[in-house]
């Protein structure tokens, strides 16, 4: 009783600290959800989706809370913070908490720089506020990757030539980063390899290895070898219509590094990605994208490496209130280890159908298929390598907020 | 700006006072120039009306009068601003109110006239004063997809094309430069200018038909379209 009275004034700090913000967002994201699956990371397991056949039932899509606020005229902070309603380290977490300069686009020119932690200019789908997609509940093979195990904790530039602000067609971008505190990226590809989900790891967050206790022992976002990675990419854009990225990631890891307090190990990945995104005027978007990588570990200079790929192809067409998406996935992580610990091949079908009556209200039904064959469920749970999980899910999401009208 | 003309019935009633325009053609003998209805209607590469062009016209001969200066307000409405194309003479003011709950950061670098107006909620701001012509485009440095034009002009008549795809003015008889402009359109303004002679006739038509098709409009429903 007492301890709920001392919440009581930090509550009204922080329901004044949103009210007076320029921007702020509340989501909440309820799901119906039916699924055969195994036991995810989140669990202990390895799964191809989110939740397994004992999650299924009602569970929390999300709950997410972002805040905006301008600091003079050209710099703006932004804080997204989120509760997945998963065992973890801490109930709610941020993905994401920026710093941003924009100063005004000069002859011809825009120039963005961000410092904190955020996502890199990777993926085409994921384009909502909260990095969720507006087609699909699950993201893709690659974006959940993504969700899970990378973030940009540093400083990133994007460089912009406004060309269709000088009578051209098309704009062309650049973006730089350089970051720490990831060199935990690619352990999930090694140990659990490619699966769909819509949960993000939060900032100091965990996930879980094939048979380590829950959430424990495996942290994406720490630094252990004291090497910035870098990334560089390409934007070309044609008028709002089609969108081309390319970005090179590496996070130049040593992979000999490991923290003997909590044996983790520092994973040498790097990957090329590219991917396209078309859209038109009567409701058709189309979207596909390859990743191609590697990450590499060399404890005791035992070099161990797991090349990995993965693809989708997504349409959907949006009728007026009303999307329908559809999206092939395919993955594969390789290994140079004989035995193929951590080899993984799948693919994946997901059919999406949204209802969006207003601004605050979305109904999503989606459907989902992972057919994978993974080394690590057969070695590590004694279970056939080979399987097929379905996952069928009803969203319920409310928005609320400055920028929802 | 003028109300398009309806051709069809000016004929006709010009035709059944023959005998008074001539009477007074004949007292006017001597007045440096006397009004005529200019019409021109722009057409699509495929032949279509086009709508919403702007049309100007400078007059070649005698120095004709300069446009006099317009207060106009162009609004953020919706994170779009409203209307997204205005055409104003050399020495207009032109005010952006914001009736956006948002902030808006309203910039410019075309030649014509660089600027930077931040507009925060409920704060006014004075009016942007455009002393030079030629085509501003406007954007806002919040939301990336805003985008707004301002045609500023020196021509002595101006004015955009109507839903029919046509702009009509009375005119002092004489030569002119003949200029349109869309943000949709390929072609340089310079690759469809022409020469018109407003002559002895009441009327004088040019019809302008673009050379290549127009750039897709912006995507109607922008709600999810920005990115990381």
């Amino acid at each position: 009783m007492r301890r709920a009275a001392r919440l009581v004034p930090l509550a009204w700090l922080a329901l004044g600290a949103i009210a007076r913000a320029d921007g702020w967002e509340l989501d909440l994201d309820g799901r119906l959800v039916s699924s055969d699956a195994y036991p995810s990371y989140t669990q202990g397991g390895i799964s191809g989706v989110r939740f397994s056949e004992d999650q299924s039932g009602l569970r929390l899509g999300r709950a997410r809370l972002a805040l905006t606020e301008s600091l003079g005229e050209l710099w703006t902070v932004h804080l997204d913070a989120s509760a997945w309603g998963d065992y973890d380290r801490v109930a709610a977490g941020l993905t994401e908490a920026f710093l941003q300069f924009r100063p005004y686009p000069f002859a011809g020119y825009r120039l963005r720089v961000k410092a904190g932690a955020f996502y890199p200019p990777v993926s085409l789908e994921n384009r909502s506020p909260g990095w969720e997609s507006p087609y699909t509940l699950s993201y893709s093979a690659i974006d959940s990757w993504l969700a899970i195990e990378l973030r940009t904790i540093g400083v990133e530039a994007q460089l912009d030539w406004l060309g269709t602000r000088q009578g051209h067609d098309f704009d062309l971008g650049a973006t730089a980063g350089v970051f720490g505190w990831n060199d935990g990226a690619g352990g999930f590809i090694a140990g659990d390899g490619f699966m769909l989900t819509d949960r993000q790891t939060p900032l100091g967050g965990r996930v879980g290895l094939p048979n380590d206790p829950v959430l424990m022992n495996f942290e994406p976002f720490r630094e252990l070898d004291g090497r910035a990675g870098v990334y560089g990419g390409l934007e070309l854009r044609w008028l709002d219509r089609v969108v081309i990225r390319a970005l090179r990631y590496d996070n130049r890891a040593d992979p000999t590094a490991i923290d003997y307090a909590t044996n983790a190990i520092a994973w040498e990945t790097s990957f090329d990605s590219v991917g396209l995104r078309a859209e038109s005027a009567d409701g058709w978007t189309a979207i596909a994208q390859g990743l191609k990588g590697r990450t590499a570990i060399a404890p005791g200079g035992f070099y161990l490496s797991w090349p990995f790929k993965a693809a989708y192809a997504l349409v959907a067409r949006q009728l007026g209130k009303h999307m329908l998406s559809l999206r092939y996935d395919r993955f594969e992580v390789d290994t140079s280890i004989a035995e193929g610990d951590g080899s993984q091949t799948g693919h994946a079908w997901t059919a999406a159908y949204s209802f969006t009556p207003d601004a605050h209200w979305r109904f999503t039904l989606e459907w989902l298929q992972v057919a994978s064959n993974s080394y690590f469920r057969s070695d590590a749970f004694g279970l056939p390598a080979l399987a097929t999980e379905t996952q069928l899910q009803l969203a319920v999401r409310y928005a609320l907020g400055s920028a929802v009208h | 700006m003028r109300p398009p003309a309806r051709p069809g019935r000016e004929k006709s009633a010009l035709r059944a006072h023959a005998g008074l325009v001539a009477l007074l053609g004949a007292l006017a003998a001597g007045a440096a120039a006397h009004a005529a209805t200019l019409v021109i209607s722009v057409q699509t590469a495929d032949g279509r009306p086009l709508p919403g062009v702007v049309v100007t016209a400078h007059a070649l001969d005698a120095p004709a009068h300069k446009p006099a200066p317009i207060k106009a307000v162009m609004d953020q409405v919706n994170r779009a601003f409203e209307p997204d194309l205005l055409v104003i003479p050399v020495g207009s003011t032109v005010t952006f109110p914001n009736s956006d709950s948002v902030s808006h950061q309203i910039y410019s670098f075309s030649p014509a006239k660089r600027f930077q107006l931040p507009l925060y909620r409920g704060t006014p701001y004075p009016p942007v004063h455009f002393d030079q012509a030629g085509i501003v485009t406007l954007g806002c440095n919040i939301h990336d997809e805003m985008v707004g034009y301002l045609m500023v002009t020196d021509a002595p008549y101006y004015g955009r094309t109507s839903a029919v795809g046509a702009w009509s003015a009375d005119v002092a008889r004489g030569r002119y430069r003949i200029a349109i402009w869309h943000p949709r359109m390929r072609e340089s303004e310079e690759d469809l200018e022409r020469e018109l002679t407003v002559g002895e006739a009441d009327h004088a038509e040019l019809t302008l038909r673009l050379t290549k098709s127009l750039t897709p409009a912006p995507l109607a429903d922008r709600r999810h379209s920005w990115d990381y």
